[in-house]
Parts: structure tokens; C-alpha cells; sequence
């Protein structure tokens, strides 16, 4: 039986991707519509840059639309396509860091987010609270940046983390626990979440 | 359970990847410990916030415009395509001109004898729109791509224009909600076609697992959105909607707790009480009402 939701509109993601695969190009516009928006934010948390992340989001589709004839059955879609996202994405870091441009992760405001002066939450006017969040994922360094926002901002589970990941259990369960820990630390001053775990 | 252990444990019973006996001893410990529940009370607060988290990221309208570009099978491009080398400006320049073409069609066949004049309208006013009103604007950008069909062009006879006072027109439009209510709104209609779905489900009389993959994914964003637009409307006194979204909660989680491949029993429990509970009912007298009175 197909999915209760995707049934209903007559299109599970398996059936798109068989439909795409049959050379129906409606089947890959339904799928870039129902994934095109998770995958330009996980891509946006990954490299802080609005025009990069629109760039590599359509690189990602592109990949996904050339090799679709190559993912397995019992592959869930979303995980695929966010796997073929985090190594466009990497890809891209790889080459800013080569080129020496990181720009945003060594803007000093990052850096100092701890100086600033507290604020309770409720003080948080929501683009504050947006701008303190992207500005200290960004200090992340990139394995725990990547699972922390694939857990806590993309509600992935431990399993589908490790399939678009590749890493072990151990290490993406240690990897979220410090940048928990580290995301905890830069946002406590303002948040008031500020306790030991 | 000691405090050192449910403390190790704490994050993976937070994000739901514990195994059942485990789950059952920290919840247990929990209820037992000040000192543990109040670190999970603030891990939940810490889950909270990051679930505020709003990129302001929007999908580009002319993104899928410029994937089509790659993954359209060239054979099947227009000829002002392959003429153009890019399938998004053929496609806009195709529908302008044959926008144009049908504009001057019209002007040409258009009757010589004056329009009727209206009593409100002023003798001197000049027409604001240069191009007459029936033909159909270019379809929307979003729709660019399919513009390698014939566009749809209809012509309308001509009509008195009357003018009308529009100054009420956008009073209820979504455009004058503030942004909590727009984005309460979006997320109650996104439940009730979640629930509805889930309502509608046809469960065979077989044992065959359902695969629920999409809708509990879905499931999961909606309960982070439901838990934060739930404390919002408690935080500003919106009554009316906090009950509404506390009712809605139980049915986010128990999708979002569903297997990938779920049990038919398990599924039509939630169907069950979803036609019960008449949940779907309230989200659609909410929108209802949220279109006349916000």
C-alpha cells in the first residue's frame, strides 16, 4: 500500500523516481517541489550564503536528475538527495577553504558572540534569535555543523544521518553531543538555557 | 537509573533513538528526579528555540527554471530554444511575442464605434493598462518552463470597463495577517491536509504494513512548528488558537511516532480518532474563520 499522505496525491517518491526514470520530466519537477525547500536550507545552514546555497541547490538537483537511474530501491529519497547535498556542499567549503575565502566563518562577530551583553529569550526579537543561530552554527567546524543541523534543524534520524553521512553511530552521536554543547555555550547568554548536560 | 547514567542518555531520549527498555528507564527516572527533569525541561526549552530557527531561505522562483535548463531532454526543446540556447528566454520571448502578435490581432478587429461611458469614470483618465484585457497575461515565472507548449492565449470579447471601489479587496488577504498569524495559518492548513490524508487512508483488510514515511516526516516538522505557535499564542493570550493546536498535538505525535512501514491497527486507531475527534472539522472552521475575521 502506498503512503497514507502521498497516496492521496497519487505520487509516493517511489513512484516519482520510477517516473523519472521512465523519462517523465513532470515526475522530477514534483520532486524538486517537495524537497527543493529542505534541501536549499540544509545546504544554507552548511555554507551561510543565500546566493551560494540557491547555486548549489540547483547543482544538487542537477546531480540528482543524472543519477537517478542509480539509486537503489530500498533508498529513501530524501536521504539520497541529501546525501548527494552535503557532498556538493562539502565540495564547495573544500574549494572556499582552498582559496582561503571563508569569509564568514572568520568574520570576528562570530567570534565574540559571547561578549555581547545578555538577553533574556523573550527579549529575542525572532530575527536576533535567526541571526544568533546561523552566526554560531557557522562557528561549528564542519562534521558537527553537518549533523548537528541534520538532527536538531532537519529532525533526521540517527539512521538516516549515518546513511547520508557515512559516519559511524559513535561518531555522529559524540559529534552532536559537543556541538550541542558548543551551540549551548553561544546561545545560553542570550537564551537563558544556560545548565551543564 | 542512576543521575550519571539518565544524563548519557539524556539526548537520545530527546531525540527519540532510544531502545524501548531504555526509554522506559529514563522516563521512569524522570518522574523520579528534580535535578534529571529539570536538564531534559532545558534540553526541551534549548529544542525550543532551535525549532524558532527561520532561515528566511525561500526557493527562487527561476531555480527549477534553470534545472529544467539541464535535465530537459534536448530533442524535445523548441526550436526557439535551440535557436536561443536558453530554454527560459525562448520561452519568455515566445510568449511576448505572441502576446504582441494577438495585442495587435485585437486592435485591428476591435470595433470602430466608442465604448459606452460610464458615469464614474473620467472622460480624461488615461487607460493604466497599454495592452487590451483580453489577452491573458505570460504565464507565472514558476511556470516558465512549460512555456515550451503553446501558451494559452484566450480571447475575451471586449467588455465595459466599470470602475469599482476596491478598497476593501485586500482587507482579509493573507498579506495583512501579521507574521505569527500567517504562519499559524499555513501551519494549520498543512495539518488539516495531513490529517485528512490520514482520514482518508483506504486500509486494506490484509496485515500489510502501510508506508507512512512521507507523512511522519511531515509529521515531525509540524510538532516543532506546533510546539512553538502553541507557547506563541499562549505567550500573546490567543486563547481560542492554544486550544486548537494543544488538540492538534497528540495526533502530530502520534504520526510522528509511527513506524516507517506502519501496522494497518496502528494507522487506523489515528484514522478512528481523528473522524471522532473532529479535529479536521476545527482546522477548517480556523481557516474558515482566519480568512473573514483576521
Amino acid at each position: 500500500m502506498t503512503g497514507a499522505f502521498a497516496g492521496t496525491l497519487m505520487n509516493t517518491s517511489a513512484d516519482l523516481v520510477t517516473r523519472v526514470c521512465q523519462g517523465d520530466a513532470d515526475a522530477f519537477r514534483l520532486i524538486f517541489e517537495r524537497y527543493s525547500r529542505p534541501v536549499i536550507s540544509f545546504i544554507y545552514d552548511m555554507v551561510n550564503d543565500r546566493a551560494l546555497a540557491e547555486e548549489l541547490t540547483q547543482e544538487t538537483f542537477v546531480r540528482a536528475f543524472r543519477a537517478i537511474h542509480t539509486m537503489r530501491a530500498e533508498t529513501k529519497l530524501s536521504t539520497w538527495l541529501f546525501g548527494i547535498a552535503r557532498n556538493v556542499a562539502r565540495e564547495s567549503l573544500r574549494a572556499r577553504a582552498r582559496a582561503k575565502n571563508h569569509v564568514d566563518l572568520a568574520d570576528k562577530s562570530v567570534m565574540d558572540l559571547s561578549d555581547d551583553k545578555p538577553v533574556p529569550v523573550e527579549g529575542l526579537l525572532s530575527k536576533e534569535l535567526n541571526d544568533l543561530i546561523r552566526r554560531s552554527l557557522a562557528t561549528l567546524d564542519e562534521d558537527k555543523r553537518l549533523v548537528f543541523t541534520l538532527k536538531v534543524l532537519h529532525q533526521c534520524s540517527y539512521e538516516e544521518i549515518a546513511a547520508i553521512t557515512g559516519f559511524s553511530l559513535a561518531k555522529l552521536k559524540t559529534d552532536l553531543h559537543r556541538a550541542r554543547a558548543e551551540m549551548r555555550k553561544k546561545i545560553s547568554p542570550y537564551a537563558g538555557v544556560g545548565y551543564e548536560v | 537509573m542512576k543521575c550519571e547514567v539518565c544524563s548519557e542518555l539524556l539526548e537520545e531520549y530527546l531525540d527519540g533513538e532510544l531502545a524501548p527498555q531504555d526509554r522506559e528507564q529514563v522516563g521512569a527516572h524522570l518522574i523520579a528526579c528534580v535535578e534529571c527533569s529539570e536538564s531534559f525541561a532545558a534540553l526541551t526549552a534549548e529544542q525550543e528555540l532551535f525549532a524558532r530557527y527561520d532561515r528566511e531561505i525561500e526557493v527562487p522562483p527561476f531555480l527549477w527554471t534553470r534545472i529544467a535548463a539541464h535535465t530537459t531532454n534536448p530533442a524535445k526543446r523548441s526550436w526557439l530554444a535551440s535557436l536561443f540556447g536558453k530554454t527560459s528566454l525562448a520561452g519568455a520571448l515566445a510568449v511576448l511575442l505572441l502576446a504582441l502578435a494577438l495585442g495587435v490581432i485585437y486592435l485591428r478587429s476591435k470595433p470602430k464605434t466608442p465604448e459606452p461611458k460610464l458615469a464614474t469614470t473620467t472622460p480624461t483618465a488615461p487607460n493604466p493598462d497599454p495592452l487590451p484585457k483580453s489577452v491573458e497575461s505570460p504565464a507565472p515565472k514558476r511556470d516558465v518552463i512549460a512555456s515550451h507548449q503553446k501558451p494559452r492565449v484566450r480571447v475575451k470579447p471586449p467588455v465595459a470597463r466599470t470602475v469599482t471601489d476596491q478598497s476593501d479587496v485586500l482587507s482579509s488577504d493573507l498579506a495583512y495577517l501579521d507574521v505569527d498569524e500567517q504562519d499559524t495559518a499555513l501551519h494549520i492548513e498543512q495539518s488539516q491536509i495531513l490529517l485528512r490524508s490520514i482520514k482518508n487512508v483506504q486500509i486494506s483488510d490484509t496485515d500489510e504494513e502501510i508506508d507512512v514515511t512521507y507523512d511522519k516526516a511531515l509529521s515531525r516538522r509540524l510538532l516543532n512548528e506546533n510546539v512553538v505557535l502553541r507557547r506563541d499564542a499562549e505567550m500573546k493570550a490567543k486563547y481560542p488558537t492554544k486550544t486548537l493546536l494543544a488538540d492538534l498535538e497528540p495526533f502530530l505525535i502520534d504520526i510522528a511516532n509511527l513506524p516507517d512501514r506502519a501496522r494497518p491497527q496502528d494507522v487506523r486507531e489515528i484514522k478512528e480518532r481523528v473522524q471522532k475527534t473532529e479535529i479536521v472539522a476545527a482546522l477548517l472552521d480556523y481557516q474558515d474563520r482566519g480568512a473573514n475575521n483576521r
